[in-house]
């Protein structure tokens, strides 16, 4: 019973057994070893090892374990055994054996079990030629990064270089912990906790501090869940970006901006200076004209503070400027207590800083005439609105006044503002658009294009 | 003049508080302000920077209003410094600042409570409301 039980066993496991006798004849198989090896019993049994299959099992090294090992030690377990067998190709086989002594056998057997861990050992071998290409990738970037998961797995020699650590020093630790805390930013770390089970990269978070052998630095970071192939572990790859130089040289810029804008700024005070000085001694109808002219020049000076605030380049966000703008009339013209609102409705619309003055100037002009003709009785309200039409911008100026006769805007001699507006609308490279009739009220609108490209012709302009 | 000065005085029995002090390094902006400050009637005296702006605050002379520049001769925060100093010295002056710098609000942190602000190029007008809404309130 016992027998018969032990030979099934030996039949259903998955591993190939083989029994040989003293002289290393085979005297069973199981039907693993017959279907790894691609044999049958007849070419098995009753052969010595090494002549197995035309002595494909003739291996310096197995001959060693069966000759030398084995009599000795009775037992070997894990002895691995790379071999190129004729039938089945390369292979990687583990061998555990065993001296088997039954009751009457003095002579005793050896039983050998043989797994086939070819396909674990190249797959490991895999991974580690992975892992060798992602170090050797990560070591030719010259940005120092590190690939983590919760704690650090690799860090590339730019990396090790730059913070003059180890990578003993630096592996399996968090980034928080990294150096003296330098890292150690509670909107980073929430951040950073983000990135793996959210898939939420971090993009160019900045961070300014002192770094032992740097000095005070600003790096860039930027982080991105990455998965290697074949394997369901993912990691995060966080970028250091030294963008020191760079930032230095924006402060600079910036710096230079708001010198420069700081002198106009004080050079257009004396203007006017010297206008409120000639209105001081002119007579009470020519006044409004001296303060149109103050007008005009706050709607440039706006500009100064918005180029200077400016980190997008050659471009002034209009929907900024206009209230800006509107701001500054309400206090230049309205004052305190006035029955005239100025409301604004602007969509975030950026133009060529080029054309930024006219567009102040013009802005200036409409919103000056609304407030001087409109509103006889000082009260009502005026509309500011921005809103981009196909590749055009529309500004509107709407006024819930008596409203004004079409022809006034540019036929009124003495109505230098209508004037003035056409020059603006032609340097803007736009055009007037004749509005809806309405029952009350004035509206003037404006077309611009988004870019300025070639002006328009002269009908477009005095439509 | 005298009758408009006057007037606005009397007009301001409850609103109306006490000479300005007009702290400006350039000299023709800080004429031009003196003169429109003694138009509307308030009594405006100048100093060009900060120490001579102590100096008058340090003095027995009545004053309202602090109206000063900020980024005063090489003195890049002068203005905020002085009205924090001027605040300590008379808790109840009342401060307008002006600078052609942009207003960021990093700049605006460093403001005295209660503190006004109006950007260059100021017009008279917007000079004239920013004093009236300042000794208003």
């Amino acid at each position: 019973m016992t027998e018969i039980a032990s030979s099934e066993i030996v039949e259903t496991v998955p591993s190939a057994l083989i029994i040989l006798d003293k002289n290393l004849i085979i005297t069973s198989a199981n039907r693993a070893f017959y279907q790894t090896f691609r044999t049958s019993i007849g070419e098995t049994e009753g052969r010595l090892i090494y002549n197995l299959g035309n002595g494909q099992w003739d291996i310096p090294a197995l001959r060693n374990l069966l000759e030398s090992v084995i009599p000795h030690r009775a037992l070997v377990e894990g002895f691995e055994v790379e071999h190129d067998f004729p039938t089945i190709g390369r292979r990687t086989m583990l061998v555990n054996a065993r001296k088997v002594l039954s009751p009457g056998d003095h002579e005793g057997s050896i039983l050998i079990a043989i797994e086939d861990v070819s396909e674990e050992r190249a797959a490991r071998a895999e991974s580690k030629r992975i892992w060798q290409l992602t170090q050797s990738i990560v070591d030719t970037i010259r940005d120092p990064l590190v690939e983590a998961d919760m704690t650090i797995v690799i860090a590339s020699k730019a990396f090790l270089t730059m913070f003059e650590t180890t990578e003993a020093e630096t592996r399996g630790r968090r980034v928080s912990d990294l150096g003296q805390h330098q890292w150690d930013v509670p909107a980073l770390r929430n951040l950073m906790e983000k990135v793996l089970p959210e898939d939420a990269p971090i993009e160019s978070f900045e961070i300014e501090n002192d770094f032992p052998g740097l000095g005070r630095r600003v790096f860039n970071l930027n982080a991105r869940k990455v998965s290697q192939p074949g394997n369901h572990a993912h990691r995060m790859l966080l970028v250091f970006e030294d963008i020191t130089d760079r930032k230095q040289r924006e402060r600079d810029a910036a710096m230079l901006t708001n010198e420069i804008s700081h002198r106009i700024k004080n050079n257009l005070q004396i203007v006017v200076g010297l206008i409120a000085y000639e209105a001081k001694w002119t007579a009470a109808p020519c006044v409004q004209g001296y303060k149109a002219m103050q007008g005009r020049i706050g709607a440039i000076a706006e500009l100064y503070d918005l180029i200077s605030q400016s980190s997008r380049g050659p471009t002034v966000a209009v929907d900024v400027y206009l209230r800006e703008i509107a701001k500054a009339m309400s206090a230049s013209l309205l004052g305190g207590g006035s029955g005239i609102d100025i409301r604004i409705e602007a969509e975030a619309l950026e133009i060529d800083s080029d054309r930024a003055v006219p567009f102040g100037l013009l802005v200036n002009e409409l919103v000056t005439n609304a407030i001087k003709h409109a509103f006889p009785d000082g009260t009502g309200h005026i509309v500011l609105c921005i809103e981009q039409i196909g590749d055009e911008i529309e500004l509107t100026v709407a006024d819930d006044g008596i409203g004004t006769p079409e022809a006034a805007l540019v036929r009124a001699p003495e109505k230098h503002g209508a004037d003035y507006v056409a020059i603006f609308v032609r340097q803007l490279g736009g055009r007037m658009i004749a509005p809806a009739p309405q029952a009350s009220g004035t509206i003037v609108k404006v077309r611009l294009p988004l870019i300025m490209g070639s002006p328009r012709n002269a009908e477009d302009i005095a439509a | 003049m005298a009758r408009l000065r006057r007037a606005i005085i009397l007009d301001g029995q409850d609103g109306y508080s006490g000479p300005v002090l007009i702290v400006e390094d350039e000299l023709f902006t800080r004429e031009i302000a003196m003169m429109m400050a003694e138009d509307w009637g308030y009594h405006p005296t100048c100093a060009s920077d900060v120490s001579e702006a102590l100096a008058i605050i340090r003095s027995p002379q009545h004053i309202s209003v602090l109206f000063t520049d900020i980024y005063l001769k090489d003195d890049v925060n002068g203005g905020c410094d002085l009205a924090r100093e001027a605040r300590r010295l008379r808790p109840s002056l009342r401060v307008l600042y002006t600078t052609g710098n942009a207003a960021s609000n990093t700049l605006k942190e460093q403001f005295v409570a209660g503190a006004s602000f109006i950007p260059k190029p100021y017009s008279p007008d917007q000079l004239k409301f920013a004093l009236e809404n300042l000794i208003a309130h």
